[in-house]
């Protein structure tokens, strides 16, 4: 029953924080903040930075972290954007552009699980530590990356493939479509499937979930797997979204995506966190992102902020976890 | 009895991984001579240690947070923090003085060291998530506060470039030019020696390979974890602010977003040297044999005939294989 009060608080203060900032940019900002073209512009970024917190939150749900999804995400996009570059030709009929676009989000999706199969296995079954294994294959992956293009850029991709990152249905951004699906599919898999509540116990305690039955090695590199799956799937958007792809590209959200995280309240130390809260601290951000885009804040200055906001989370559930401690004693003498 | 034979083994382990590092250094040194007898010149060397002092001495900081159980990734914002704002200063009060440069950056250097020192001792949070936040909000000040122009090589004071051409002794080729040892690569080994004598004969530096080894241990064994914590940040963050005045010292040119984004690359050769991340064992020496390797591995790449695009993509491949190997004997040692 008290698990039940402390998760709750937390998604209600969440909830509180993201209402609290939308009131407050609004009333700030007034006829720049409530418009159509801001929301699309938030809603086209939301995507690319959500797929990759949620491939951090992966990771930190079993006690790791994976550093290596930007590069993850880089290498799946060259290799999307050698196929769309060096096979499609101005000639080909739209049957052929198709089938080479198809090519290209396949390749992107099978590197990226190849990239999740090898920090999976480095964590699982040589029992590197996780933030070492990502830390070096985080080197590999773009290293990779910057050989084939000789530190060059890839630009100018079919017509077609640029519909996901900048098509829109019903005024509604594509990504934010894929997303929203994504997302869907995300939860069940962590709420309504053996393998995502093994998850949970292997990061509250690997040792009690292994005495339990659980297969360790086959969730820590099933997880993995689906971390870097989630990388794929962003740069295949972040790709089509900018028509371009250079190596090193997006290495800023890193750091946001583990604030973003550590924000929805996942737990750093493995077990605690759930999507819906992740989704909010996203939203939240995002929010504050743009409007300091509007109050035309200087990058800087963000990132200080982004800073500060990472280590006073972090202070509130420092107390917040001595409040529940103290709280708890209390009911056990009661 | 079991638990002194299972410390022996991982000493061994440890001793043997340095002697690994060396053979393959020494190996891959005599493959990249054999490729390129220009390699193993002297002047090269002496380069080379010249060069690789700045990534060195941070190096050594990163080692001992390590080794303390934590990880520190805000050490480059504090050193280009120390490196700028000793430069500026010293331009805009006109003090020619390489020692006041020392002074403002290592000042710097302490006081940013200590801010993320006092929040990782108070508040229990994963030192990983601590520095990466103060990483962002020391370099966001610094180029809000203080400013993003670069201080080119003209607006430099001269302190600088005479420090960076200054040598202990120099030996004049007979073909004109000359080289020498310089004063970067004393420094580095002086911080080095300095480092390993805290580590093993104070009870300071005793006490941090002991909060690292088990850090409930250490404090039921009556250590002041606080004040052990606070030192450590402390000192990585004056290691961070000499190595920023011999970094701009070096390439005589002071540019704020330089070195951040680079922290991986200076936790590599620690990791490379054999500390282990979860904290309580590692050596100076197995940290300097890793900078010897990375920087190796930097500077022959060209001379081997490979393009300098490889560099990234081998130095991942080496720190990928040396920690899965390091995993591999614990996990071995440990009969898991």
């Amino acid at each position: 029953m008290f698990d039940q009060y402390l998760k709750h608080s937390r998604t209600t203060i969440l909830f509180v924080m993201m209402l609290g900032s939308f009131i407050v940019m609004s009333i700030f900002l007034p006829g720049k903040f409530l418009t159509l073209s801001n929301f699309q512009s938030i809603a086209s970024q939301i995507p690319e930075f959500g797929l990759l917190a949620i491939a951090i939150m992966l990771a930190m749900l079993t006690g790791g972290i994976d550093l290596s999804i930007i590069s993850t995400a880089n290498l799946a996009g060259v290799g999307a954007a050698l196929i769309l570059t060096k096979y499609s030709l101005p000639q080909l009929g739209a049957y052929e552009e198709s089938y080479i676009i198809f090519l290209a989000i396949i390749s992107a999706i099978g590197i990226s699980f190849l990239c999740g199969l090898i920090n999976g296995l480095l964590i699982a079954y040589i029992k590197v530590p996780a933030i070492l294994a990502t830390l070096g294959t985080m080197s590999i992956f773009s290293g990779i990356a910057i050989v084939i293009t000789k530190g060059y850029g890839i630009q100018g991709f079919p017509e077609k493939f640029l519909y996901i990152g900048s098509g829109t249905i019903l005024a509604i951004p594509m990504p934010m479509i894929i997303f929203i699906v994504y997302i869907l599919i995300m939860s069940l898999i962590l709420n309504r499937t053996s393998f995502g509540f093994n998850l949970y116990m292997l990061g509250s305690n690997p040792i009690a979930s292994r005495f339990s039955g659980i297969n360790n090695r086959g969730i820590l590199i099933r997880t993995y797997i689906l971390s870097g799956l989630c990388s794929g799937l962003a740069s295949i958007i972040m790709i089509s979204r900018v028509n371009s792809i250079r190596p090193g590209y997006g290495s800023a959200y890193l750091l946001q995506a583990i604030l973003v995280c550590v924000l929805g309240g996942v737990d750093p130390s493995g077990g605690y966190g759930n999507i819906s809260g992740l989704v909010m601290g996203i939203i939240v951000l995002q929010i504050l992102q743009s409007g300091f885009n509007i109050l035309s804040f200087s990058p800087f200055f963000k990132n200080v902020v982004w800073g500060l906001m990472l280590i006073l989370v972090m202070i509130l559930n420092f107390y917040s976890l001595i409040y529940s401690q103290r709280f708890r004693k209390r009911l056990k003498v009661d | 009895m079991t638990g002194t034979i299972r410390s022996n083994q991982i000493q061994k382990i440890f001793s043997q991984n340095e002697a690994y590092l060396s053979l393959i250094i020494v190996a891959y040194s005599i493959l990249v001579t054999s490729l390129n007898p220009s390699f193993l010149s002297f002047e090269n060397l002496l380069d080379l240690g010249k060069s690789s002092a700045s990534l060195g001495i941070m190096a050594i900081g990163v080692f001992v947070v390590l080794l303390s159980g934590g990880i520190d990734m805000s050490f480059t914002a504090i050193a280009i923090s120390g490196q700028y704002i000793a430069a500026n200063v010293l331009i805009a009060s006109g003090i020619d003085n390489i020692y006041f440069a020392f002074l403002i950056s290592c000042m710097v250097g302490l006081g940013l060291g200590a801010i993320n020192g006092l929040i990782i001792s108070y508040f229990r949070i994963p030192t990983f998530i601590v520095t990466l936040g103060t990483l962002n909000v020391f370099h966001g000040i610094l180029l809000t506060v203080v400013g993003t122009k670069a201080v080119n090589s003209a607006q430099l004071p001269d302190c600088f470039k005479k420090f960076g051409a200054t040598n202990v002794f120099t030996i004049v080729k007979p073909e004109g030019g000359s080289y020498g040892l310089s004063i970067f690569t004393v420094i580095f080994i002086a911080l080095a020696l300095l480092t390993w004598f805290i580590l093993t004969y104070t009870r300071l530096g005793r006490s941090v390979y002991a909060i690292g080894g088990d850090m409930e241990a250490a404090k039921r064994a009556g250590l002041n974890v606080f004040s052990i914590q606070f030192f450590i940040y402390c000192y990585v963050g004056i290691l961070a602010g000499i190595a920023g005045v011999l970094h701009v010292s070096l390439i005589r040119y002071s540019n704020p977003t330089y070195l951040v984004g680079s922290e991986l690359s200076v936790i590599a050769p620690v990791v490379l040297g054999g500390t282990r991340i979860t904290g309580g064992s590692g050596t100076v020496i197995g940290t300097i044999l890793g900078v010897a390797m990375i920087t190796l591995l930097n500077n022959s790449l060209i001379l081997i005939g490979l393009s300098s695009f490889w560099q990234e993509f081998f130095t991942g491949i080496i720190v990928a294989i040396s920690v899965s190997l390091s995993s591999y004997q614990i996990r071995k040692s440990m009969m898991i």
